[in-house]
């Protein structure tokens, strides 16, 4: 038998709530259809490719039994049918919903989505000569917590979704003590898995550096589980019905999380993209206010701001693109007859609505790898979602773009350093290169051609990642190997040398490294179908040996290369060819490969560079630099205060035609003249969010128990800051 | 009958116990009689020996003999010292009269069942931090956690977490020797049963208090807030926003605690029908992995839900603080001992249904802030403890001297990240004009750079008084080895 290109699994389109008011019950159960998967039970787990399902409730020790997906009654049933009391059900509803999710980003960026790996501690004396850790598959435990709370766990590479006893504001909205499951509402579901994906394609947006950030996450987070509501046919029939075709009215389209909303004591949703509950218990529509940009600082609320906008985009092109529809329903007056739209006009609305709402989640999806690797801000994020559609698409009869640009202009949100709001001067300006570097660019374009076809015709997720991996670190030949290897091995037993022999426990064995690294590259030879005598210089070795005129590069990156890194407080490391250069490192290197509506081709390679500078502060101003290139920590009088700042930059490359496209940067140096010299104001500033403005942006939680708002240790991305 | 004359000073004494409260008031009449009022007795830490020398040196101050003593709260930092010096306090004491909040009289049915929901919580946090003291010490645990980037920060913050939660524990109840949950604070027992043995005036806010021993003094009961019908009514109104803080540990069910404490009922088992209930090894093989153990969840429940736990019930027990407002007739002077309230209860003492109306046309509330001349710093100087708008800010008075109980060498380590507050402190010190005593300054800074020394900055900021006023600064205060001490001229 053939295998089925879908998996058809019953489930909410809302919550459980939505299923025992009169007006929504008929189309709160739908069917999510899932491409088809292999799933693997034989660890008693619920395990696909992306996801494993545990359902584990460490509150009460208990495992429950898992969905089996196999059974034929299961199957001529579109699975089980909803319900709160059958955990099984409670599984095949969050696998359905994360899947959904992965699945729509992996059409917006025509690719897998890998998720972020784990970082190790690298301590290669003590056998620990790892970075970090593949990571196949995201836990998800659908009752982890006892609390009104669910979230993505970096840490864990988990979703952790909680239940509790709903304490609703009135009684009429829910019954008091009610059971509320996390693990059963779409918009929770889908909001923690973006989380997830979010932070497998840029990892360093779990760390605040500015106020956006971790707003960022949970804005992002929300667009998409707002956005997946129109992709459900009835739902959005139903609700279009319902508004007349006027989706700025109060609808369920753009409300969130309803059943928890009301759970928690809210008198409805928890989040609403479009409007809100005023004093007098009415719904009322919001209207863009451009303080709350400057004043709110809790990231779900400032979040939201960017929502709003986001979805007032949407909004207008709907408008726009069924003006016509109006038209002629209205016979031209603009205004519909009274009583209920004729079901055609029903579906065409819907369907108008659809595509938009596509439209928009592919925009925003898309625009992600057009971001600065770190401490990205909204009109950063403007920006990316401006440059990508506009290489993709090149014309915008609808107004896209200037929808977008409107609708964030009136709350405020202003990309820094551009003269006026148009698309032109929103899109990143292309780079020129002069002619000398710019042939060396040719050089790690066509490499890099060499990387995009390696990587084009792979689905392994786990090959994807090591390929890419091969491709930025290089790899040897055999006989280079033990060079290689043994010359990263000494200079690292060199530093620990002192540590080693005070603690006496070198538990290292050479021979056994070398063997296993020369077992792993023939492994990736034959994924890559490399000949045995075929070596890769990886981009790593190439960007630093390419980029070495200095200022040229400095500029362009606003990162050092060469051996200046030591000016400004940049790390050394030592090259294999026994040189000291500035140390930096390469992530998030994909390919991107799409195709716009006119036909328009998109063929490029992105990848990131990460450089960070340790400075020391004093009276909130930066003082000097650190001696990068010491291990040892620094003499500091009393009022210095050793910082790292991170500089970072997006660089696209044009595979035909082989050109550096855009450099979107958060630069560490900047030419200021002719000098090359620190950016000081961006120290500075990131210093000053991180030591004041965080403190009073903390919640409760972390005032009380934790140090700092970069706390490895707690989660960053709790659906509810209690308190 | 003795005939009393006009108040001429008050003394206002600060014992140097340690973070935590434990005042004297003395009245001072024209004549030789004097009125002495307590107003808590607490230490965040503290031998015995080391407390008995400050409880003798207040007992030699009043001559064994209290004539008010108000409670405001049962928190350690508040009651303490009646735990630790039990047997000087009854042996060596008389009270005469002692009150605190309507919300700790346990007679009253409502407060006794509120009292056992809220007992349930306090319980639930002493359990759950435990149990997570024993998660962090399985170390198959804590090595895989280690193997992860900053892995020793991570196992170091959780470890710091159950620190800063045992504290909290340590501040709301009693353990034996073991560690074991005992209930209440033994310091509160002793005051209700022993000392006071049920003569107790409970206190509601809108009440004004006088005492026959004590004319020309009118005790204003602020908080808490709402009455004991409100406290039963877990909401306001639709619409509105006048629920307080305290109410949300109100709630009906608290998952988290029931599930920690009381497994028998509905809601700390499992939501799910037991046939549902595996015991298949392959699934529990898997799970327990010990090369997955760090993507294990038991931790993770216990951290955030006794967190959000620990929280939930201080705020509750700070707003649930004996809140007055103590006026002098006479000069019109006030001096506000609001114990450790917290926003909520600040926020409903301007709703208070006052049956005087002073003749300036505004609240009484917002009058008798005006006329405060005396602020007792709530909560150690922490960010919640000070309202802004509806506090610091209305007292307007030129003559406004503060005392805060903050010592840094009796604290937990926890609490030195939010006290003291950066903001409170500057708009404290620009209002008093560095009349803000602090009960140590040591290792305190103003700034967040920690460069100018707190002890510095009040002095500086003590020479924008006048001579005059610098003069009566230097007489009215004392600093002794036990105390400090301020006196109010009327």
């Amino acid at each position: 038998m053939n295998t089925p290109s879908h998996r058809k699994l019953r489930g909410y389109a809302f919550d459980p709530s939505l299923s025992i008011r009169l007006d929504t019950h008929s189309i709160n159960e739908i069917i999510y259809k899932v491409p088809w998967e292999d799933i693997d039970y034989s660890d008693g787990t619920l395990r696909g490719e992306y996801i494993e399902v545990i359902d584990y409730d460490p509150t009460v020790e208990t495992f429950y039994e898992t969905v089996n997906f196999k059974s034929e009654s299961f199957l001529a049933q579109n699975g089980l049918s909803p319900s709160e009391s059958n955990p099984k059900f409670h599984q095949q509803m969050v696998y359905a919903v994360a899947m959904t999710t992965i699945k729509n980003f992996e059409r917006a960026l025509g690719r897998k989505v890998l998720w972020s790996t784990r970082k190790l501690e690298y301590d290669p004396e003590h056998g620990k000569d790892q970075y970090e850790e593949y990571i196949d598959r995201i836990r998800i435990y659908p009752h982890a917590i006892r609390e009104a709370n669910a979230y993505y766990s970096p840490q864990k590479k988990a979703l952790l979704f909680g239940y509790f006893h709903s304490n609703p504001i009135d009684q009429a909205d829910q019954m008091p003590g009610t059971l509320v499951y996390t693990c059963l509402s779409h918009d929770i579901i889908a909001h923690e898995t973006t989380h997830a994906i979010l932070d497998g394609l840029q990892r360093h947006y779990n760390h605040p550096t500015n106020p956006d950030v971790l707003a960022f996450h949970e804005g992002f987070a929300d667009i998409i589980a707002l956005f997946q509501h129109f992709s459900f046919p009835d739902v959005l029939k139903h609700q279009i019905a319902k508004t007349k075709g006027d989706l700025s009215r109060q609808n369920l389209l753009g409300e969130l999380a309803q059943q928890f909303g009301v759970a928690i004591g809210h008198y409805g949703n928890l989040r609403d993209a479009i409007g809100g509950i005023n004093e007098n218990g009415e719904w009322e529509p919001k209207t863009p206010n451009p303080n709350e940009y400057n004043e709110i600082m809790q990231p779900h609320e400032r979040g939201s701001i960017l929502v709003s906008a986001v979805f007032e985009a949407f909004l207008s092109i709907y408008q726009r693109r069924i003006a016509d529809l109006n038209r002629i329903a209205s016979n031209g007056t603009g205004i519909l007859p009274e009583g209920e739209l004729h079901p055609d006009l029903v579906n065409r609305l819907a369907s108008e609505a659809s595509k938009t709402a596509q439209h928009i989640l592919h925009m925003c999806i898309r625009a992600i790898d057009y971001c600065p690797p770190t401490d990205i801000t909204f009109g950063e994020y403007l920006r990316a979602i401006i440059t990508a559609d506009s290489d993709l698409v090149s014309s915008d009869p609808y107004a896209y773009r200037l929808a977008f640009i409107e609708a964030f202009k009136k709350r405020g949100i202003y990309p820094v350093g551009i003269n006026s709001l148009s698309v032109e001067s929103l899109r990143y300006p292309k780079i020129t290169v002069s002619e000398n570097p710019d042939s060396l660019i040719k050089v790690i374009a066509s490499f890099l051609r060499g990387y995009a076809n390696r990587i084009a015709y792979h689905n392994d997720r786990e090959h994807i990642y090591e390929i890419t991996k091969a491709v930025i670190s290089g790899i040897p030949l055999n006989e280079e190997i033990e060079e290689e290897y043994g010359r990263k091995v000494n200079r690292q037993k060199d530093d620990f040398k002192i540590r080693a022999l005070e603690t006496e426990s070198i538990n290292y064995s050479y021979n056994d490294k070398i063997h296993a690294y020369s077992k792993h590259l023939k492994d990736l030879r034959n994924i890559m179908d490399m000949r045995n005598d075929e070596k890769i210089i990886g981009l790593h070795k190439r960007v630093t040996i390419k980029f070495n005129d200095f200022n040229e590069f400095a500029e362009l990156t606003g990162l050092v290369f060469g051996g200046r890194g030591k000016r400004y407080g940049i790390k050394d490391s030592l090259t294999d060819y026994g040189m000291n250069m500035a140390a930096f490192s390469i992530q998030n290197l994909r390919l991107v490969s799409r195709v716009g509506p006119n036909g328009n081709k998109v063929n490029q390679v992105i990848f990131s560079i990460i450089q960070k500078s340790n400075v020391i502060i004093k009276d909130n101003e930066f003082l000097k630099y650190h001696n990068g290139s010491s291990n040892k920590k620094p003499n500091l009088k009393k009022e210095e205060k050793l910082f790292a700042y991170k500089g970072s930059c997006t660089l696209i490359m044009d595979l035909d035609t082989r050109e550096l496209k855009y450099s979107i940067k958060k630069p560490i140096v900047i030419k200021r003249g002719d000098e090359i010299e620190l950016n000081k104001k961006a120290i500075k500033d990131q210093w000053g969010f991180q030591n004041e403005v965080t403190v009073n942006a903390m919640s409760e939680f972390q005032k009380y128990f934790s140090a700092a708002i970069n706390d490895n240790a707690f989660e960053p991305f709790a659906l509810l800051h209690q308190h | 009958m003795i005939n009393y004359d006009t108040i001429t000073d008050v003394d206002i004494r600060m014992y140097g116990t340690g973070t935590g409260d434990c005042f004297v008031l003395k009245f001072f009449y024209n004549t030789e009689k004097t009125f002495t009022m307590m107003i808590d007795g607490g230490t965040w830490k503290g031998t015995k020996a080391h407390l008995s020398k400050y409880v003798n040196d207040l007992k030699d101050y009043v001559n064994g003999h209290i004539d008010l003593l108000v409670i405001t709260h049962e928190h350690k930092d508040h009651v303490y010292l009646f735990d630790a010096c039990s047997d000087i306090f009854i042996n060596d004491f008389t009270f005469d009269e002692i009150w605190m909040a309507w919300s700790e009289d346990d007679q009253d049915d409502l407060v006794k069942e509120w009292k056992d929901k809220f007992g349930q919580k306090k319980k639930a946090l002493a359990m759950a931090s435990d149990q997570i003291n024993l998660k962090l010490k399985d170390t198959t645990l804590t090595n895989q956690l280690k193997r992860g980037f900053k892995g020793e920060e991570i196992v170091g913050r959780f470890n710091h977490f159950s620190d800063a939660l045992n504290d909290f524990k340590a501040l709301h109840f009693s353990a034996d020797k073991t560690g074991e949950y005992k209930g209440g604070l033994k310091g509160m027992d002793i005051i209700k049963n022993t000392i006071a043995k049920d003569n107790i005036r409970y206190c509601k806010p809108g009440e004004i208090a006088s005492i026959s021993k004590l004319p020309g003094v009118k005790f204003h009961i602020l908080g808490p807030p709402q009455s004991i019908k409100a406290i039963r009514k877990e909401h306001g109104k639709k619409g509105t926003n006048d629920t307080y803080d305290h109410n949300k540990v109100l709630k009906r069910s608290d998952s988290f605690s029931a599930v920690i404490t009381d497994t028998t009922t509905n809601i700390g088992q499992s939501p799910f029908d037991s046939k549902y209930k595996t015991d298949c090894n392959k699934i529990k093989t898997y799970y327990n992995n010990e090369d997955a153990f760090w993507r294990t969840v038991d931790l993770d429940w216990l951290v955030s839900g006794a967190g959000n736990l620990a929280l939930r019930v201080n705020t509750g027990i700070n707003n649930l603080s004996l809140a007055m407002a103590i006026e002098l007739e006479d000069s019109e002077k006030v001096l506000l001992f609001p114990g450790d309230a917290e926003f909520g209860s600040w926020e409903s003492w301007h709703t208070i249904d006052w049956d005087k109306k002073p003749d300036n046309g505004k609240h009484l509330t917002e009058d008798l802030l005006n006329r405060t001349v005396f602020y007792k710093v709530a909560h150690h100087l922490s960010h919640n403890g000070t309202a802004k708008a509806k506090g610091l800010q209305m007292m307007t008075s030129p003559d406004l001297v503060s005392m805060a109980t903050l010592d840094f060498d009796a604290i937990s380590s926890n609490w030195k990240t939010t006290m003291p507050n950066r903001g409170i402190l500057k708009e404290l010190i620009n209002k008093t004009k560095g009349r803000l005593i602090i009960m140590n300054e040591k290792n305190l800074f103003y700034d967040f750079d920690e460069k100018i020394p707190l002890a510095d900055r009040i002095k500086s900021e003590r020479s924008r008084l006048n001579e005059k006023q610098q003069k009566a600064y230097k007489e009215a205060y004392k600093e002794e080895k036990f105390y400090k001490q301020y006196r109010i001229k009327v």
